[in-house]
C-alpha cells in the first residue's frame, strides 16, 4: 500500500519542529555510535598493528628460555636454526610454509651510552633494514637521515632518545653493550637517521643497526634473539600457526621453540578485543536512549490522532496497516536521522582519522614496554558507517513497535469517542 | 429488497462491576436506497446502533443481516472488509486528514478498496468532487476549507467508492443552517441518483425534515417508526 507510505511521509510535517527533535536525537545518537565505534576500532587497530609489526609478527618465533626473560633481552638463548643446520635454513624452511609471506630475524639487546652525566639505558635492533621497511612504518616515522645499511657502523634512533643523548644526525655516538660471552665492549657508531612517532619505545629506547653488525659485535653470527613470521592477513594466523609448530615437531625443536600467535603475546589485545564486544553493546543502549525520544513523540502522536485512527479504521484500515503506517513513520525518521548520523559521524572520523588525537602528554608515564601508539587515529570505514545507519534504522523502527502497536489496538469505536 | 435486519439486537456495555445496556432487543429493517433518521435524547443508544449497523462494533446478543450476510459471527478482520467495500461514514466533526488534499482524503477511501486502476481512481475522485460542489478544491488541504466544504469532502469520500450504505452521525452539528441545507441536499440528491440507503443520526429537525423515514430510539428500544410519503 504505497499510499500509506505517502500519508506516513506527509504525517511527519505536521510538527516540523517535533520531527526535527526525534531526527536531531536519533541523528546525534547515531553520530556518536559511529565515532565512538571508530575510535575503539582504530585504537584496538593502532594497537594490534603495532604490537604485530613491532613485537611479534603474526608469529613470534623464540626459545622457551628466552620466553622467561624476555624483558631482559637475554642473549643466551639464541634462535638459531633448525636440527644445528644453520639459521638461513631455518628461514628457508619457514618461509617455504604455506601462508608464510616474510620472515623478518631480529637480534635485540641491551645497550647503555653516556651522555657525560649519566648512563642511559637503551635497547639495540639488529635488522634487515629492507625486510624491516618492507614489514613495519619505519620508513614512515623518518623524519630525517635513512635506515642504517647492512657492513656499516651505522645506527638510526628516535628524537627523544637523540635528545636526551644529545646527539643529532650525522655525528658519532659510542655505544656500551655485553656481548654473548659476557664481555663488556664499546663501539662508535654514526647517527644516521632520526625517527619520529607516537610510539614511546621507539622514540626514547630503541637503537636500530644492521643485522650483520649486531651479530658481529654481539659474537651471534648465525644467531638471532627472535624470528618474525609474517602471514598475508593476520585472520590467517590460526591457519598457519600448526604448520609452524608442524615443522618444528618434524625437526625436534618443538622442546626448544616456541610458536606463538600475536594474540599470545599480548594480553591487551585480548582484553581490547573483550572490550570491543562490550562496546558493540553500549552502542546498542546509546541509541535505545534517542529511541526514547522517538517512543515518546510516537506516543503523543498516537495520543493526538486517536479520532483519526478511529476513522482511519472505519474507512476499513485494519489494525495492521495502522500498525504499518505508524511503523512506517518511525522508520523514516529512523532512515533520515541514521543517515544524517552516520554521515556526519563519518565525516568527523574522516577528519581525525587523519589528523588523529596525540595523547602523547595524557600517556608520558606509560611504560614504554607496551608498544602503543600515543596518537590515536580513529578507524574511517564504509563497514563502520553502514553498522551504525543499520542500528539505527533496526532499533528505532523496533522501538516503534511499541506507539505502533497501542494505535493498531485501539477500537473504532472509542478512537472516535475519544 | 432487505438492506439490514436487525431482530433482537441488544449490546450491553461491561464497565467493572456494573453492566450498561445500551440497545435492549431493537427488530428494524432497512431497504435498499431509504433516506433514514434515527433521533432520539442523548443516550437513548443512536450512535450505538449506527456503531452496530457499520461494523464497528459487535451485538451483545440478536442478529443483524446485511445484504444477506450476518454479521454477528464474523471477526475484526471481516468487518473491516465489508466498511472498506460497503460502508460509507460521515462524521460530525468531519474527521478528513489534515496533511492530506481534498482529492487525497477521498482517493484514501477508493485505494482501500483496492479494485481500480490508476484512470478510473482518478477519474471517480474527480467525478464525485464535481458531484458534491468541490470542482475547482481539489487541491485544497482541510484547513484551506470551509466548514460545508469540508462536510462535503467527507461525503465525496463516503460515496467515492460507492457503498451500499452510508451512516451519517450528526454531519450538520458543526454547520450554519445554509450549509447544512445544501450539505443535505446533496446527499439526497446522491441518494436519489445512486440509490445509496442513507441512514442518519441527529438531533437536527433540518435534518429529520429530509428523512422519508424517522425512527425514535428511547432507552435502548425502538420507541417510533414513522414513513414518509
Amino acid at each position: 500500500m504505497g499510499f500509506l507510505a505517502k500519508l506516513a511521509f506527509k504525517n511527519l510535517f505536521r510538527h516540523k519542529l517535533r520531527t526535527f527533535v526525534s531526527i536531531v536525537a536519533i541523528a546525534f545518537s547515531v553520530m556518536i555510535v559511529v565515532f565512538a565505534r571508530g575510535y575503539i576500532v582504530g585504537l584496538i587497530d593502532n594497537l594490534t598493528v603495532e604490537h604485530i609489526q613491532y613485537d611479534s609478527g603474526h608469529i613470534k618465533l623464540i626459545t622457551h628460555e628466552y620466553r622467561d626473560q624476555e624483558r631482559l633481552l637475554p642473549l643466551n638463548y639464541p634462535v638459531d636454526g633448525l636440527g644445528g643446520r644453520g639459521l638461513e635454513e631455518m628461514v628457508a624452511a619457514l618461509k617455504d610454509i604455506e601462508g608464510v609471506e616474510m620472515v623478518i630475524p631480529r637480534l635485540k639487546f641491551g645497550a647503555m651510552v653516556s651522555t657525560g652525566d649519566e648512563l642511559v639505558t637503551i635497547s639495540g635492533w639488529g635488522v634487515d633494514p629492507e625486510q624491516e621497511t618492507a614489514f613495519t612504518d619505519i620508513e614512515r616515522y623518518l623524519v630525517e637521515g635513512r635506515m642504517p645499511q647492512p657492513g656499516r657502523l651505522e645506527v638510526m634512533m628516535g628524537t627523544a632518545l637523540l635528545e636526551k643523548i644529545n646527539r643529532r644526525v650525522g655525528e658519532k655516538v659510542t655505544i656500551v653493550f655485553n656481548t654473548a660471552f659476557n664481555s663488556l665492549q664499546g663501539v662508535t657508531f654514526t647517527i644516521v637517521g632520526r625517527t619520529e612517532s607516537g610510539i614511546k619505545l621507539l622514540n626514547e629506547v630503541v637503537f636500530y643497526l644492521p643485522l650483520d653488525q649486531a651479530q658481529r659485535l654481539l659474537e651471534m653470527d648465525g644467531e638471532v634473539t627472535e624470528v618474525l613470521l609474517v602471514t598475508p592477513d593476520k585472520k590467517l594466523v590460526p591457519q598457519v600457526l600448526p604448520r609452524v609448530q608442524a615443522l618444528l615437531a618434524e625437526h625436534g625443536e618443538d622442546g626448544r621453540y616456541l610458536a606463538l600467535g600475536y594474540k599470545d603475546t599480548s594480553d591487551l589485545i585480548f582484553f581490547m578485543e573483550i572490550a570491543k564486544l562490550i562496546y558493540n553493546q553500549i552502542y546498542v543502549f546509546l541509541v535505545l536512549l534517542a529511541c526514547i525520544v522517538v517512543v515518546n513523540t510516537m506516543l503523543m502522536i498516537v495520543k493526538e490522532r486517536t479520532r483519526e485512527i478511529g476513522m482511519m479504521s472505519a474507512l476499513g484500515l485494519e489494525s495492521k496497516d495502522i500498525m504499518r503506517l505508524f511503523l512506517t513513520e518511525g522508520a523514516i525518521m529512523g532512515v533520515t536521522g541514521s543517515l544524517l548520523g552516520a554521515v556526519s559521524g563519518s565525516l568527523i572520523n574522516g577528519y581525525f582519522a587523519r589528523t588523529g588525537f596525540d595523547f602523547t602528554a595524557a600517556t608520558s608515564g606509560f611504560s614504554s614496554e607496551i608498544v602503543f601508539n600515543a596518537v590515536i587515529y580513529p578507524l574511517s570505514s564504509p563497514g563502520n558507517t553502514i553498522f551504525a545507519f543499520f542500528l539505527g534504522v533496526v532499533i528505532v523502527t523496533i522501538a516503534c513497535v511499541i506507539p505502533a502497536r497501542r494505535a493498531a489496538r485501539l477500537e473504532p469505536t472509542e478512537a472516535m469517542r475519544a | 429488497m432487505a438492506l439490514l435486519e436487525m431482530r433482537g439486537l441488544t449490546k450491553i456495555y461491561d464497565q467493572g462491576k456494573i453492566e450498561v445496556p445500551a440497545l435492549r432487543g431493537i427488530d428494524l429493517t432497512v431497504e435498499q436506497g431509504e433516506f433514514t433518521t434515527i433521533f432520539g435524547p442523548s443516550g437513548s443508544g443512536k450512535t450505538t446502533l449506527l456503531n452496530l449497523i457499520g461494523c464497528l462494533d459487535r451485538p451483545t446478543a440478536g442478529t443483524i443481516i446485511f445484504d444477506g450476510q450476518e454479521l454477528a459471527g464474523l471477526e475484526k478482520k471481516a468487518l473491516a472488509m465489508i466498511r472498506r467495500r460497503h460502508v460509507g461514514f460521515v462524521f460530525q466533526s468531519y474527521n478528513l486528514i489534515p496533511v492530506l488534499t481534498a482529492y487525497e482524503n477521498v482517493e484514501f477511501a477508493v485505494r482501500l478498496v483496492n479494485e481500480y486502476e490508476k484512470k478510473e481512481i482518478r477519474d471517480r475522485v474527480l467525478r464525485i468532487l464535481e458531484a458534491v460542489g468541490l470542482a475547482g478544491l481539489e487541491k485544497r488541504k482541510p484547513n484551506e476549507l470551509s466548514g460545508g466544504q469540508k462536510q462535503r469532502v467527507a461525503i465525496a469520500r463516503a460515496l467515492v467508492k460507492e457503498p451500499k450504505l452510508i451512516l451519517a452521525d450528526e454531519p450538520s452539528a458543526n454547520l450554519d443552517s445554509k450549509t447544512s441545507e445544501e450539505v443535505l441536499q446533496v446527499m439526497l440528491k446522491m441518494n436519489q441518483e445512486l440509490g445509496t440507503t442513507f441512514i442518519f443520526s441527529t438531533h437536527d429537525p433540518r435534518v429529520m425534515e429530509y428523512a422519508r423515514r424517522l425512527i425514535e430510539i428511547r432507552d435502548g428500544q425502538v420507541a417510533k417508526d414513522q414513513r414518509r410519503g
